[in-house]
């Protein structure tokens, strides 16, 4: 018997540690909880894909000249910011298909819907850290490029937004992070991200371990990104 | 070329062009001076429409700017603008800088665009720094990418907004030679500055503006040596005693 075995043979037999964070069923569920994470990820990284560019024309809207855009894009960033995700996902796949029954008949209602939940929700946050990026930038710089004959569109897209790149991408990551987390509220649809895998998995060993193997695993995406967002952070304040 | 017909311009409730009239023929270099908060600035914004003018009409090769039926994008090609910040694309090289505009917004195709981008950059002395982000020049080489910029787009005339007046002296001279050359090449030119001697030289004529009115017009030598109004004396006195 290998000396890590015997340390693991001990801890389990400490009923605390048995029952809530116990080596050997850990090790049993990891390649569940990693499945699981897996499709966290894929949520995760699709719904900011498509966050992003709906943030972006959001945040557009909201600095457009007219008002009726100006006023669409309020709604849009006070209703998904205004109300929990859990809500809106309530309405998104439980309420809207019984309102439109054909949206039943999509393949994979529940995995498309619940990335469409996730893009929009997140967009309205995109779009306020999008609206602040353009709105530090020089108004010199959009003059520059009106005076060269740019339409304020093409200004925005090739001369304004380049330029928020920098500045928007520590708090976008801050954004990834908070949607990776908040990917676990899916559970409630029994999509079986990382959550919800680990309660099957917790039920079906009778024992609450797997969930401190799932919020381990969280933090193993989270830390690394968080860091990350420190490091950009510190660069940003040295280059300014 | 260019012309103002009785141009007001109203910021709230304070007007700060006061019926401006101002003919602008081809070939001409106009020399504009007054006082801090006269409205040069504003004269110029209006003339490629950073701002809309309250009343009055402004012409350019006979097409009115501010009938909104006219193309602003198109026009505003045909003005070329020069600012006291520089306001180069930080993100962008030297190179970069004066070729979007013919790539993007002229469809110009990418390979002459650079070309010429680079023949531009010689001209305004740069060669060598087409690889060089904004950040990296100084002042007087920003600007001058700055003026190749607004150049590349082949404008019928360039509008200068103080551009020397940001820049340490030793640095204004090399900003100044270009707009000689500029203006001996013939380029039409109207120039808000406080360089007299640059003035003297290439203007074909002067202005004086105050309080949102051309207060008194003439060859420079002639508004600079010998001012007839009361204001102009006073406001060259103060330039001169510096
Ligand atoms: N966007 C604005 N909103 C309100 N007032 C403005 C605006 N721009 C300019 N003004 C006012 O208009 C007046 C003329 O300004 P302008 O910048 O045209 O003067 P100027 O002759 O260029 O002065 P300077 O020599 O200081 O550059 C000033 O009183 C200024 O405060
Ligand atoms: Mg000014």
């Amino acid at each position: 018997m290998s000396f890590l075995t015997s340390i693991s043979n001990w801890l389990d037999s400490i009923p605390v540690i048995h029952q809530f964070a116990s080596p050997k069923i850990l090790a049993s569920v990891f390649p569940f909880l990693l499945e699981g994470a897996k499709l966290t990820i894929l949520f995760a990284v699709l719904g900011e894909l498509f966050g992003i560019p709906l943030g972006l024309l959001a945040a557009v809207f909201k600095l457009s000249k007219l008002k009726i855009l100006r006023a669409l894009a309020t709604v849009y960033v006070d209703f998904f910011r205004g109300t929990p995700l859990l809500v809106q996902l309530y309405i998104g796949l439980f309420a809207l298909p019984i309102a439109f029954p054909v949206i039943q008949k999509i393949p994979d209602f529940t995995f498309y819907g619940g990335v469409a939940v996730l893009a929009i929700n997140s967009g309205a946050y995109v779009a306020e850290i999008f609206r602040a990026g353009i709105e530090s930038i020089h108004k010199g710089q959009m003059e520059a490029a009106r005076s060269l004959g740019f339409s304020y569109l093409k200004a925005m897209w090739y001369v304004i937004i380049p330029q928020t790149f920098r500045r928007v991408l520590p708090p976008l990551t801050n954004e990834f992070i908070a949607l990776l987390k908040d990917t676990a509220l899916l559970s409630a649809l029994a999509i079986t991200e990382l959550a919800m895998k680990a309660r099957y998995l917790s039920s079906w060993k009778a024992n609450v371990s797997p969930f401190m193997g799932a919020a381990l695993i969280y933090l193993a995406m989270t830390i690394p990104l968080t860091r990350l967002v420190a490091y950009m952070e510190k660069r940003l304040a040295i280059s300014d | 070329m260019i012309e103002l017909v009785d141009v007001h311009k109203y910021f709230g409730h304070s007007e700060v062009l006061k019926g401006i009239n101002l003919k602008v023929e081809q070939g001409e270099v106009i020399v504009v001076i007054g006082p801090s908060g006269s409205g040069k600035s504003t004269m110029l914004r209006c003339i490629n429409k950073l701002e809309d003018v309250t009343k009055g009409h402004i012409y350019i090769d006979g097409q009115d700017i501010t009938d909104p039926k006219n193309d602003i994008n198109a026009l505003r090609q045909k003005v070329g603008m020069v600012f006291q910040s520089f306001n180069l694309f930080p993100h962008l090289t030297a190179l970069q800088n004066v070729t979007i505009a013919p790539i993007r917004v002229q469809k110009k195709d990418r390979r002459d665009s650079e070309q010429k981008g680079r023949d531009m950059l010689a001209r305004v002395g740069l060669t060598g720094k087409e690889d060089f982000f904004p950040s990296k020049l100084s002042g007087g080489q920003q600007q001058r990418v700055a003026i190749a910029r607004a150049l590349a787009m082949e404008p019928e005339v360039m509008l200068f907004d103080e551009v020397t007046s940001a820049l340490d002296p030793e640095l204004v001279k090399e900003v100044l030679d270009v707009m000689k050359n500029l203006a001996l090449g013939g380029m039409t030119m109207v120039c808000v500055t406080h360089e007299m001697g640059f003035g003297r030289e290439v203007g074909t004529r002067a202005i004086f503006m105050d309080e949102g009115v051309i207060m008194e017009e003439n060859t420079p030598a002639e508004l600079f040596a010998n001012p007839r109004n009361k204001r102009t004396q006073a406001f060259l006195g103060k330039v001169l005693a510096q």
